[in-house]
């Protein structure tokens, strides 16, 4: 009787499903999807909120207008702008027109770096609504 | 080499369990698969602009690189400013919900900017954001 019993143990034993194989295939999608993982912190500013609606639709004089010419100097209401003295005015002008958003009408051939020092200006004066006028 | 009898209860009690470790090494590969993004990268280095209120832009999943010298570069290769709507059209039907982030270097022009923008606009994503570091 006992000898039976080892022998049905046995059998049990092999009819048990082998993991290694498919532990191997698990780890190998695993280390895949860990080398592929790109954690990517972009940080950035966005240009056109979602909820905002596009430039066109409001009134011009409720704007911020901010102009960037090809030598890359700022002008603010027809007056040259120090780069650093960007935030005050822009600030000042909000305060006067608190709903304006800004508009920046950008030469084509300034650099982006004025562009992002605008925009930044901008929102370092809590203006967060920005857009990029077509300069056209 | 399977012996029958006593011996055979030992070697099996001896064996390591390996189901725990499953278990753990499977929620370790569902976790990685669902937080897999795939991000787009656009291939080149490029020296961004300094800005101190920039934020994380958390669902980016398309970055378009310009260089200094106004190249645009998507996908880790350099495309045509003409093409540029189509290839983002392709990469934005891969993510939908993804934004966009353009890396424009210091030195690159608004001009090709703009064209990104346009581009960006004439697809529809609306959630395009500049690339800045961090002062």
């Amino acid at each position: 009787m006992r000898h039976h019993l080892d022998d049905i143990h046995v059998d049990e034993e092999e009819n048990e499903i082998n993991l290694t194989p498919m532990l191997d295939v698990v780890f190998i999608m695993l280390i895949f999807f860990i080398v592929t993982a790109s954690f990517i912190k972009e940080v950035g500013i966005d240009v056109n909120r979602p909820d905002a609606p596009m430039t066109q639709s409001k009134p011009e004089e409720s704007n911020i207008l901010v102009l960037i010419n090809s030598n890359d100097e700022i002008w603010i209401d027809r007056r040259l702008i120090d780069p650093r003295a960007v935030r005050a005015n822009i600030e000042r002008m909000h305060a006067e027109n608190p709903e304006g958003s800004v508009v920046i009408q950008a030469n084509k051939s300034s650099t982006n770096k004025m562009l992002v020092q605008v925009m930044d200006a901008a929102r370092q004066a809590g203006v967060y609504n920005i857009s990029i006028a077509d300069s056209n | 080499m399977r012996k029958k009898g006593l011996l055979s209860f030992e070697e099996e009690s001896e064996e390591i369990n390996l189901t725990p470790m499953l278990d753990v090494v499977f929620i370790m590969l569902i976790f990685f698969i669902v937080t897999a993004t795939f991000i787009k990268e656009a291939g080149i280095q490029v020296e961004r602009p300094d800005a101190v209120t920039a934020d994380s832009q958390e669902d980016a999943a398309i970055l378009i690189a310009i260089s200094p010298n106004d190249e645009i570069w998507i996908d880790r290769e350099e495309r045509d400013p003409r093409v540029i709507r189509s290839v983002i059209e392709r990469l934005h039907a891969e993510n939908p919900k993804g934004s966009i982030v353009i890396q424009a270097d210091e030195g690159s022009t608004h001009e090709m900017l703009v064209i990104v923008m346009e581009a960006a606009k004439a697809v529809g994503v609306t959630n395009v954001a500049i690339a800045s570091d961090m002062e």
